[in-house]
C-alpha cells in the first residue's frame, strides 16, 4: 500500500476544536493531531477484531 | 426518607390535574394508590413560562427512558436542569409519547369529548394563566413504551404497585404540572383509570447533596441575551423590515490541512474508512478525527451528544 497526500477540508470551527485539543497538549500540530487520531482509531480497531 | 417535611398531600382523582408552585430544594412525589396508572409531567421556570421541560433535550440527554439520575431539562437556549430525578421505584418512564389529546379520541374512538393529557394539562395550568397552546410534550411517568423494529413507539401495559412513586427535586423555582392520563381506552394504564397521590417535601440536606451540580455555561441564554426579547402577543406573523440577519459564525469558511500519510498510515485510512465517503479520502479522514475526538472526550458519543449529568448506566 503506497503512502499518500490527503488534502482534509475543514472549516473555521472545527479547525478551532481541533486547536482547542492541541492547546490541551494531545499533540504537537494540526497533522500530529490527525495522525495522532488515525492511529489510536486503527489501534482501537485492530484491538477489536482480535477478540 | 422519613426526615423529610411534608409540605402538602394531596389526591389527583382520575380526569384532574394540579399546577403546583415548587421553589426550588422542594421535592414532589408522584406516589401510585392502586398501581397501573401513568401520570404525565411538565413544568415552566416559576419567573418566565416561555422556559419549561424540554422533552426532545431530556431525550437527547437521558434516552428514552429516564429515570433516577437524570434531569429535567429546558429547551434550547436556556438549555437548564429544572428538576432531578431523585428517586423512581420503577424505572420506566417515557419522553417518546408527546402526550394524548381529544383529536386522538375523536379521530380513533369518534369521542370529541373524552379525557386526554393535552385537556387535562391545560385545565391545570389555566390556573396560572397559560392558554391551551402553552402546553407541552410531557415527560410520562409510569409509562411503558418501546420502540418497535418498523421505528414506531408503541405503548405496552404496566405493572405498577400501590406505593410506586418518582421524587422529583426542583433545582429551580418551578411551576410543577402532574395529572393523570386520561388514557382509559389504550394499554398505557392497563384500561383503567386511578387517583394518583401528590406530597410536596421540604428535601432534606442528604436529598440536596444527592443532585450532581450542572456546569452553568455561556450558551445557556435568557431573555437578557435574545435580540429581540419581548413576547410577541399579537398572533398574525408579520415581516420585520429592519430585520438584518446574523448567523452565528457565519459566512462558513474552509481550509485545506494536507497531511502526508505514510504507507502504514494510509493502509490504516482503508481500512477504517466508511463506505459513504467512497474515494474522498480527506471525508473519509476527517470522518476518523472526528469519530476519535467523540469517544475520547464526549460522555456519549454513541449517541452523537453530550451527557452532561447522566446517570451511569
Amino acid at each position: 500500500m503506497a503512502g499518500r497526500t490527503v488534502v482534509m477540508r475543514l472549516n473555521q470551527q472545527q479547525l478551532e476544536l481541533i486547536d482547542r485539543t492541541i492547546q490541551r497538549g494531545e499533540a504537537a500540530d494540526r497533522v500530529a493531531l490527525i495522525r495522532k487520531a488515525l492511529r489510536e482509531q486503527a489501534a482501537k480497531q485492530s484491538k477489536s477484531a482480535a477478540r | 426518607m422519613t426526615d423529610r417535611n411534608v409540605l402538602l398531600e394531596m389526591v389527583l382523582e382520575p380526569g384532574t390535574g394540579k399546577a403546583l408552585e415548587m421553589k426550588a430544594g422542594l421535592i414532589l412525589r408522584i406516589e401510585q394508590i392502586e398501581g397501573l396508572q401513568c401520570v404525565d409531567f411538565n413544568c415552566f421556570n416559576l419567573h418566565d413560562y416561555k422556559e419549561f421541560m424540554h422533552c426532545g433535550r431530556t431525550r437527547t440527554v437521558h434516552g428514552f427512558h429516564p429515570t433516577k439520575g437524570a434531569f429535567l431539562w429546558s429547551a434550547p437556549p436556556r438549555e437548564r436542569a429544572l428538576m432531578y430525578i431523585l428517586e423512581d421505584t420503577v424505572g420506566r418512564n417515557d419522553v417518546l409519547f408527546p402526550r394524548c389529546s381529544a383529536y386522538v379520541y375523536e379521530s380513533a374512538y369518534g369521542f370529541d369529548a373524552h379525557t386526554n393529557c393535552h385537556d387535562i394539562q391545560a385545565e391545570a395550568q389555566r390556573e396560572y394563566g397559560l392558554t391551551p397552546d402553552d402546553v407541552h410534550d410531557s415527560f410520562n411517568l409510569f409509562m411503558y413504551t418501546e420502540i418497535s423494529r418498523d421505528g414506531r413507539a408503541t405503548i405496552t401495559r404496566q405493572d405498577t404497585k400501590p406505593g410506586d412513586h418518582v421524587d422529583l427535586l426542583a433545582l429551580v423555582d418551578v411551576l410543577a404540572v402532574p395529572n393523570v392520563c386520561g388514557a382509559d381506552v389504550m394499554r398505557t394504564s392497563n384500561f383503567a383509570l386511578k387517583p394518583i397521590k401528590l406530597t410536596l417535601f421540604e428535601a432534606t440536606d442528604a436529598d440536596l447533596a444527592a443532585a450532581p451540580k450542572t456546569p452553568i455555561l455561556k450558551s445557556q441564554r435568557t431573555p437578557r441575551d435574545f435580540r429581540n426579547p419581548t413576547i410577541k402577543t399579537d398572533r398574525r406573523l408579520t415581516r420585520d423590515s429592519s430585520y438584518v440577519a446574523e448567523f452565528v459564525n457565519t459566512p462558513i469558511r474552509l481550509e485545506d490541512v494536507a497531511i502526508e500519510l505514510s504507507d502504514e498510515e494510509a493502509a490504516m485510512l482503508d481500512r477504517l474508512r466508511l463506505p459513504v465517503y467512497e474515494a474522498d479520502d480527506g471525508a473519509a479522514l476527517r470522518d476518523i478525527l472526528f469519530t476519535w475526538w467523540e469517544q475520547k472526550f464526549l460522555g456519549a458519543a454513541e449517541s452523537g451528544a453530550p451527557a452532561i449529568g447522566d446517570r451511569k448506566a
